[in-house]
């Protein structure tokens, strides 16, 4: 069950990379929410502990529901052209996570050399989203796809969290969705400001600060 | 008492909604007044002395703590006592409305609060969160004007702090499977967890401990990912430039140091101290090369709050009790002299409306007062003695020397002449020469004069002599971090 959840959320993240337009960008990384959702699920049944439970409702309800509609409600709000922008086209960036996902098994066989294939295999996974959510940061132009990516490194290190460490104490995860919830919405004002006097949203075009 | 640290200032951000404007003012001083004289009562307490618990343990301080939070109180106050001029020019000026100020109150104080609970949080878990609010309740004191410039900032602020404290949150999640792993206790207490480190994985405490010097070092200003910094310092107003420069790269710093005595615990102190030692210096020499060309007055200072931030990683590097010693006087030093450097910069900024170098001049001619203070601040800040930075540099690098690093301490020296070079060029310009004919001589206000005098003599006391209750604490708190005797 884990091992079909976790090539699920592979996929999704290698979809990430082919997106072309935001609100595709957007549903992506809702359903890549869900996905870690039913991971948390499907661990909370086997431990049958109400605090998993909460919190995978948590995630539902932040990571799922009110953030990507957040963000789709800018998006429409500040009426920008719907296209990400790509510093590298889809099928270079593909062949890039492709890279990144040997880089990051590479790495798990040497930092957890003697654990079971499911440990490794989230690991790996794991990994490998974290740093598809930073090549989004830096290879995609609008500011947007800055607040998704760290959205996404945040998804990898909460795979992470609940997939080989049994998942982080309840008040830690509490703090850790309000503080992800604050922070879309936060990033998400400066945002709307910064389409209100630059009248664009792309990052590199953000030069005036140098030196 | 470590639990009205926190709600003092979450008490005084309500009282700023409420308030009209004069009654604001004076709680809000009322409040971070008694916020200081708390935390030296908890700082004299607990040094020499064992930590204390609260609310469940949820809440722990020792000296280190402590140390934090008094250094933290003592910004706080002195950045709020130069805020109402400051804030109060501004709304004379029209730059800002009083519903602006209002915002800056309870924007101040939540900050505070957030910068408070960082060092008194026993859980790793909970300290990243707070080290996360931090940065989101200064990203809009940095775009508080909403000018192009301060937008841009503040969004570099937010994403690139961001992504540092992601990657520290993947060194925090390591650092909780290693101990899951090994001990089969579910808990990221650092209290447990530091009893327990000696078992530890030591691949993975290596590889967690490399995430979090990343992650909460682009937060602490250290170079390479200190790009964010002097866009941030800059574009902030002036006292929360001072905060950010003065304490907020600190609890970062703390962040770090919480970290790196578990991993010293699991697999010496080499591992750590190499890279302390490396980031640095690096940081050392890329604030010196930044600050040779550099034109604008707040950035400069930006850069040289990289370097201090570098000095004392690197003194921690060092590892030995007089080094580490002198790594929490100069965090202290930093934080006094660059909080008097920005208010005056601030002052200059304003009196010429530019923040290039090149077109503030005479500074001496147009404010008098603000001039003697910058120059103290500069003297101090490049380590002139009698000043207190002078003494704990001595302290540091006589512990280089004593524990035979001749290397890195001949590289220390040379990256600090060349700051000390350019610092003094680029200030003493600045101040000395003939003002430009636009401008008046004006005068401070004396809430300004006040805080830049307080400082000023403060900054002498701490050259001169050392208080017997801030040596205590300073033993004791670095006696935590090599973890034996001194």
């Amino acid at each position: 069950m884990t091992l079909f959840l976790l090539t699920g959320i592979m996929i999704l993240t290698y979809a990430m990379l082919v997106c072309h337009r935001i609100p595709a960008l957007i549903q992506n990384f809702r359903l890549q929410s869900l996905f870690l959702f039913l991971v948390t699920l499907d661990f909370a049944v086997r431990q049958k502990e109400a605090g998993v439970f909460v919190v995978a409702g948590l995630l539902l309800l932040v990571k799922v529901i009110l953030v990507p509609s957040f963000l789709n409600h800018l998006v429409k709000k500040i009426k920008v052209d719907e296209r990400l922008g790509l510093f590298l086209n889809p099928l270079l960036s593909l062949i890039a996570a492709l890279f990144l996902t040997w880089g990051a098994a590479v790495f798990c066989a040497w930092l957890v050399s003697d654990s079971p294939v499911v440990v490794f295999a989230a690991f790996v996974v794991s990994i490998t989203v974290v740093m598809v959510g930073f090549f989004i940061m830096v290879f995609r132009m609008k500011a947007i796809t800055q607040i998704v990516g760290l959205l996404v490194m945040e998804n990898g290190i909460f795979l992470l969290a609940s997939s080989i460490a049994g998942g982080m104490p309840f008040f830690v995860e509490i703090a850790i969705a309000f503080d992800v919830f604050i922070c879309a919405i936060i990033t998400g004002i400066f945002m709307y400001r910064i389409n209100k006097v630059f009248t664009h949203i792309e990052v590199h075009r953000l030069t005036d600060l140098k030196g | 008492m470590l639990f009205s640290i926190v709600i003092i200032p979450v008490l005084a951000a309500v009282f700023s909604v409420l308030l009209p404007a004069r009654l604001r003012g004076t709680a809000n001083l009322a409040a971070h007044g008694v916020l200081l004289v708390l935390a030296g009562l908890l700082a004299y307490r607990i040094s020499g002395g064992s930590g204390i618990v609260a609310f469940g343990g949820v809440l722990r301080a020792d000296a280190l703590s402590a140390f934090f939070i008094f250094l933290i109180s003592l910004v706080n106050l002195a950045a709020l006592v130069y805020s109402r001029p400051y804030l109060q020019e501004d709304i004379d000026g029209g730059v800002l409305s009083v519903r602006q100020a209002r915002g800056y109150d309870i924007l101040f104080n939540v900050f505070a609060a957030t910068m408070l609970l960082v060092p008194l949080l026993d859980n790793l878990g909970h300290m990243w969160v707070a080290v996360e609010l931090t940065t989101l309740a200064s990203a809009f004191l940095v775009g508080f004007y909403n000018t192009k410039a301060s937008v841009e900032a503040a969004w570099k602020y937010v994403i690139i702090c961001s992504v540092g404290i992601t990657l520290a949150l993947l060194g925090t999640v390591l650092v909780y499977y290693a101990v899951a792993a090994q001990t089969d206790t579910k808990t990221l207490d650092w209290s447990v967890i530091m009893g327990r480190a000696a078992g530890l994985n030591p691949r993975i405490m290596s590889v967690a401990f490399l995430f979090i010097l990343v992650g909460y070092g682009t937060k602490a200003g250290l170079a390479p990912m200190h790009t964010w910094l002097p866009d941030a310092h800059s574009q902030a107003l002036t006292p929360v430039s001072a905060l950010l420069s003065g304490v907020l790269l600190k609890t970062s710093l703390y962040a770090i140091i919480r970290f790196a005595m578990i991993t010293n615990k699991t697999m010496g102190p080499e591992f750590t101290s190499r890279l302390f030692i490396f980031f640095g210096l690096f940081s050392v020499a890329v604030a010196g090369i930044f600050l040779l060309a550099q034109k604008d007055f707040k950035r400069l200072l930006a850069y040289s709050s990289i370097e201090h931030v570098g000095i004392i990683v690197f003194a921690l590097g060092v590892g030995t009790p007089l080094a580490v010693f002198g790594s929490m006087f100069h965090a202290l030093n930093h934080a006094v002299t660059k909080s008097l450097v920005f208010f005056a910069a601030g002052n200059a900024v304003k009196k010429y409306k530019t923040h290039h170098l090149h077109m503030i001049h005479g500074l001496v001619q147009a404010l008098p007062f603000t001039a003697a203070a910058a120059l103290v601040g500069l003297l101090s800040l490049v380590g002139m003695p009698p000043f207190g930075i002078f003494m704990s540099k001595l302290m540091i690098l006589s512990a280089c020397f004593q524990k035979g690093l001749y290397g890195p301490a001949a590289l220390l020296l040379l990256f600090l002449a060349v700051v000390f070079g350019a610092l003094i060029y680029h200030v003493s310009a600045s101040i000395f020469g003939h003002k430009p004919k636009g401008v008046e001589f004006g005068a401070e206000a004396l809430g300004m004069k006040v805080v830049f005098v307080c400082l000023a003599l403060l900054l002498l006391l701490l050259g001169v002599m050392m208080p017997t209750p801030l040596q205590t604490l300073l033993i004791s708190a670095s006696r935590l971090i090599t973890g034996g005797g001194v």
